[in-house]
């Protein structure tokens, strides 16, 4: 019998999924707690996004947007180290925390845990920048908080088999 | 513990840098630690240089973990080397396919300083 997630999408539209991987993911790698916020307009400018694709029963994405201040906080959190400026090791760290977060969200649903592959990050710095999908099966876009920075977080399903 | 010789892989360099930490605060005592990129990076780095350990992702450009470890066993490269798959892929399948392959160990990204001391330290202290 071949698998169907048509069952499963009232978790994969759960936001308490996403909440708890991003909430994972900070407190492991980074060592900070990191907590959703109400969704506010966001600052595009100078943004970096990160992307996961998700492929197999489940086609879509996990994407982060952060602005470069807080992918700059993120990796020092994340290495240790004091980082003042966009550069190679804050794209690869925002690839990183989204690979893990995507790893964790898919693993929380056991349809997709077994069924659904992901692709390797690719980060993306520039203006103006965002993902559209028309029309996502499903989407859920949240906003979080770590110290006093903010990022966002989008799972974006295109497609259920 | 005896001061032991790692190699890591994965195509993250921050990734690399987080488990050669966590390995340190887990109490593994490091002589020395090899980094790769990708399964290739890795099989080259094993023709010449011995290591006593082995850490690494699955999902990688280039060679995979899963094709590493079929042409390390295959060729016979550091055969009595514990090797411990660390991905954020972590399906049954998955770690059937890696124990099949040779892995003897298999963690899911995020870890914690715990399950690196429960899963790779004895495998280091055995040696």
């Amino acid at each position: 019998m071949s698998a169907s997630l048509r069952d499963s999408i009232p978790q994969i539209a759960n936001p308490g999924n996403l909440d708890a991987s991003v909430q994972e993911a900070f407190a492991l790698m980074l060592g900070c707690e990191c907590r959703r916020i109400a969704a506010s307009r966001f600052n595009a400018e100078d943004s970096l996004i990160a992307v996961v694709g998700f492929g197999g029963i489940l086609s879509g994405a996990c994407v982060i947007r952060s602005s470069v201040p807080s992918a700059i906080r993120m990796t020092a959190l994340i290495t240790g180290m004091e980082i003042t400026a966009l550069d190679a090791t804050v794209q690869d760290a925002l690839g990183e925390i989204c690979n893990v977060i995507a790893g964790s969200w898919k693993s929380r649903i056991p349809e997709l845990a077994a069924h659904c592959a992901l692709s390797v990050p690719a980060v993306i710095a520039g203006n103006e920048y965002w993902i559209r999908v028309h029309p996502p099966e499903s989407k859920l876009h949240h906003m979080y908080q770590f110290d006093e920075s903010t990022f966002e977080v989008m799972i974006v399903c295109e497609g259920l088999r | 513990m005896k001061q032991i010789r790692a190699l890591i892989m994965d195509d993250s360099s921050v990734m690399r840098k987080i488990v050669e930490r966590t390995l340190r605060q887990a109490g593994v005592e490091l002589e020395c630690v090899l980094e790769a990129a990708n399964g290739h990076e890795g099989l080259d780095l094993l023709e010449r240089h011995p290591v006593d350990l082995i850490l690494s992702d699955v999902n990688m450009p280039s060679m995979d973990g899963l094709e590493f470890l079929r042409q390390l066993r295959g060729r016979n490269l550091a055969p009595q080397t514990p090797v411990v798959m660390i991905t954020t892929e972590g399906s049954e399948e998955q770690v059937r396919q890696a124990v099949e392959a040779g892995a003897q160990g298999y963690i899911r990204k995020p870890f914690t300083v715990e399950q690196i001391k429960q899963r790779i330290v004895p495998l280091v202290s055995a040696g």
